[in-house]
């Protein structure tokens, strides 16, 4: 041995620990650092999913086609079909035929042409029949639509003059006009952070399990624990990156309101702490998983449980009971319920501390569990 | 063929090479690195390890060989504290490797067989993550990145990413990481699979160097290139079915076979009877001819016999036109005791 280069003398216990934690750290990093296309993959396919599903639900439904068969030719009938005129050349619902013939009119309807039929019938009146509406309800949105439009015309029709002098009921929105493509961005953020923890954090423990690296690990000094945390944190490095990118994305793209720059760090913090309980459900999944084949299976699944449920794209409170249940231990529904605050509400970032305990108390019991189903052998 | 002369041929007579070797000056009694007693790992009923005990003194090289499914990896996956040993113990420097794992993980370094360093990463960083988890950081930490790079020879190619590198540059970087915080025990898991000639011979040499520079440092390989064991190891040691069947220095396992020690003989005319008997007299065995004036057989390791026999011949007026002899290589001592036969595992 050269005189000076004496072995240095190695830390151990805590040191050992941090150093550890560190050096997983530094390869998450590294490895990002070198396979960018991680990143953008992660990144390309919530941003595409915010454009795509929120450009072909946002819009108001438009131009349904619809037909109208006026059997009556009484006066009611007329002040029906010029309701239905109006809904065409006002809010465009609408693309509507006057026919003469209900069977016509049927066949239209069962062979996709039209989505709803309107019949006013012989004796057409509030006090004789109603009109009777025929939807094709295999489309539930445009069948919900006609069926609301259309029954209002006949209750203004059938109501007459009295009609005119009801003031109709007050509603106020109580933020800025959302449009669904703006409800989805703090969605999508979620939705980026789960690709990121499972590409950089599920992925990764398989891969190193299935080609040895992880025997590289298992081997040092290293206690479990430290193991487990390292590995936890790695992924929270990757989903949390992603997750900021597509949350500066959304506040690019979308208008929303934020109430200043500490609701942004709010944000953000949100972002790393949803990132630390989803990377941690990856590392307690995958504890015992030996093949990147798990993954395979589990991916749909684990989407599915996560997202869904946690009221990214529909109400929570719609949900039947069992799924709510699943809403309440799902740490995306408590991002998602922070970053809503933070970005479409305006909130303070005071809001979003029960979220953050939450999210905290997830990623540590998680973590608590793996280090106990870890072994440290092969 | 090419055909000598007989006088050519005294350089050949010389002793087996293996007897040459300069007697080793017998190592003053050292602490053992590593002590195995009655290891043993079943999995259900059939035991991958059955009752192994071995010692090794510290900056010895100790080979286990032994065909695929031998118990080899097993051994070394429990003295590694990767797979807890059904029954037994070992030591590592005096500490069990199953109650007190932490300290035997820090006085071990391994190289397996798995890929163990991260392709995304250059030669450094491989390293510099790997010093970490043994606690070596800083200044310290650079300070045995630049020493190990250099012992085996990857200095240039410190910024390269893995990927990139060669299959032997790669196994050498394997090598640098696992002897990085300066373990006292190194376990090679088959060190020179799958490398070229050139690349198994430079990581041969490349051992010996940190043999050298440190020499405290004990080394475990498993292999089945009997050349790289005979090269590498002060003592192998056969395992066949989990059981350890011998156990020696190589020259001393070659010099216990019976047979093995071969003699190509070619003369300018056929062979008559009587000295034909005269030869297996001298200890001539498995005696075969190739066609009229070729002969060979196989003889009791170190004892000359075909140097006698040669000389006898010529004694008698035959013209040697042509003499091999080869001695016997630890592959005869390994067949000797697994057998040649093909088995189903």
């Amino acid at each position: 041995m050269k005189p000076g280069a004496t072995a240095p003398k190695p830390a151990r216990g805590v040191g050992l620990a941090i150093l550890g934690i560190a050096a997983i750290c530094q390869r998450a990093y590294l490895t990002l650092w070198r396979q960018p296309i991680l990143i953008i993959s992660t990144m390309l396919f919530p941003l595409v999913y915010l454009l795509v599903l929120g450009n072909s639900l946002n819009r108001q439904l438009r131009y349904i086609p619809i037909a109208v068969v006026d059997e009556s030719g009484g006066a009611y009938a007329a002040a029906c079909r010029r309701g239905v005129m109006a809904l065409q050349s006002g809010r465009e619902l609408v693309n509507a035929a006057f026919l003469a013939d209900r069977e016509e009119a049927l066949r239209g309807l069962h062979r996709g042409t039209y989505r709803g039929v309107w019949i006013l019938p012989f004796r057409l009146s509030p006090k004789g029949l109603p009109p009777t509406f025929v939807g094709d309800n295999t489309d539930r949105f445009s069948f919900d639509a006609l069926d609301t439009a259309l029954r209002q015309i006949w209750d203004e029709v059938s109501r007459g003059e009295e009609a005119k002098n009801i003031v109709s009921a007050v509603r106020l929105e109580a933020y800025p006009y959302l449009d669904y493509l703006t409800y989805l961005g703090p969605a999508v953020v979620c939705l980026s952070i789960f690709m990121g923890s499972m590409v950089s954090g599920g992925l990764q423990v398989l891969e190193d399990r299935m080609y040895g690296y992880h025997e590289g690990y298992l081997v040092t000094p290293i206690s479990t624990g430290a193991l487990v945390t390292g590995n936890v944190l790695a992924g929270t490095i990757v989903a949390s990156l992603a997750g900021m990118l597509v949350l500066a994305a959304v506040l690019m793209l979308t208008p929303v309101s934020v109430a200043g720059g500490e609701a942004v760090a709010a944000g953000a913090t949100t972002v790393f702490l949803t990132s630390l309980a989803i990377s941690a459900i990856w590392f307690l999944l995958f504890a015992r998983a030996r093949s990147a084949s798990v993954l395979r299976g589990m991916f749909g699944i684990i989407n599915a449980l996560l997202f869904f449920p946690s009221g990214a794209l529909y109400p929570v409170e719609s949900y039947p009971k069992w799924l709510q249940a699943v809403s309440r231990v799902d740490p995306l529904t408590y991002g998602l319920d922070a970053l809503r605050n933070l970005l479409l509400r305006g909130s303070s970032p005071a809001t979003a501390y029960a979220d953050w305990v939450f999210l905290l108390t997830f990623a540590l019991v998680c973590g608590v569990l793996t280090r106990v189903l870890f072994r440290r052998e092969i | 063929m090419i055909f000598r002369e007989s006088q050519a041929l005294e350089p050949l007579f010389e002793a087996p090479p293996f007897l040459d070797e300069p007697v080793r000056p017998a190592p003053a009694p050292r602490a053992s690195a590593i002590e195995v007693d009655g290891l043993t790992k079943r999995f259900g009923d059939t035991a991958a390890d059955d009752a192994v005990s071995f010692s090794v003194a510290t900056g010895e090289t100790y080979g286990l060989l032994g065909p695929n499914g031998a118990g080899k990896t097993t051994l070394i996956r429990m003295l590694t504290t990767l797979l807890p040993p059904t029954s037994g113990t070992a030591r590592v420097r005096g500490r069990d490797i199953v109650r007190d794992r932490p300290a035997v993980r820090a006085l071990i370094g391994t190289v397996s067989q798995a890929v163990t360093t991260d392709e995304n990463l250059t030669v450094e960083e491989n390293l510099s993550v790997q010093g970490k988890m043994y606690g070596l950081f800083g200044r310290g930490l650079r300070r045995m990145i630049d020493r190990r790079l250099a012992q085996v020879g990857l200095t240039e190619r410190r910024r390269q990413v893995t990927r990139g590198l060669s299959g032997g540059m790669r196994r050498r970087l394997e090598i640098a990481r696992g002897v990085l915080h300066s373990p006292h025990v190194l376990f090679l898991d088959e060190p020179t699979t799958g490398l070229d000639p050139q690349s198994r011979r430079s990581i041969w040499e490349m051992l010996g160097q940190l043999k050298s520079d440190d020499s405290e440092l004990a080394i475990i390989l498993t292999t089945h290139a009997m050349d790289e064991a005979d090269f590498l190891c002060d003592r192998v040691a056969i395992l066949d079915r989990g059981r350890i069947l011998c156990e020696d220095s190589p020259a001393a396992l070659k010099r216990s076979l019976e047979t093995g020690e071969r003699t190509h003989l070619e003369t300018d005319r056929i062979l008559a009877a009587v000295d034909r008997e005269a030869v297996l007299a001298m200890g001539g065995r498995n005696w075969r001819s190739h066609g009229e004036t070729a002969i060979e057989f196989q003889s009791r390791p170190g004892e000359g016999i075909g140097r006698r026999a040669a000389q006898h011949l010529e004694e008698r007026g035959y013209r040697i036109r042509h003499l091999t002899i080869s001695p016997v290589t630890l592959e005869d001592v390994f067949f000797s005791y697994t057998g040649r036969a093909l088995r189903g595992e």
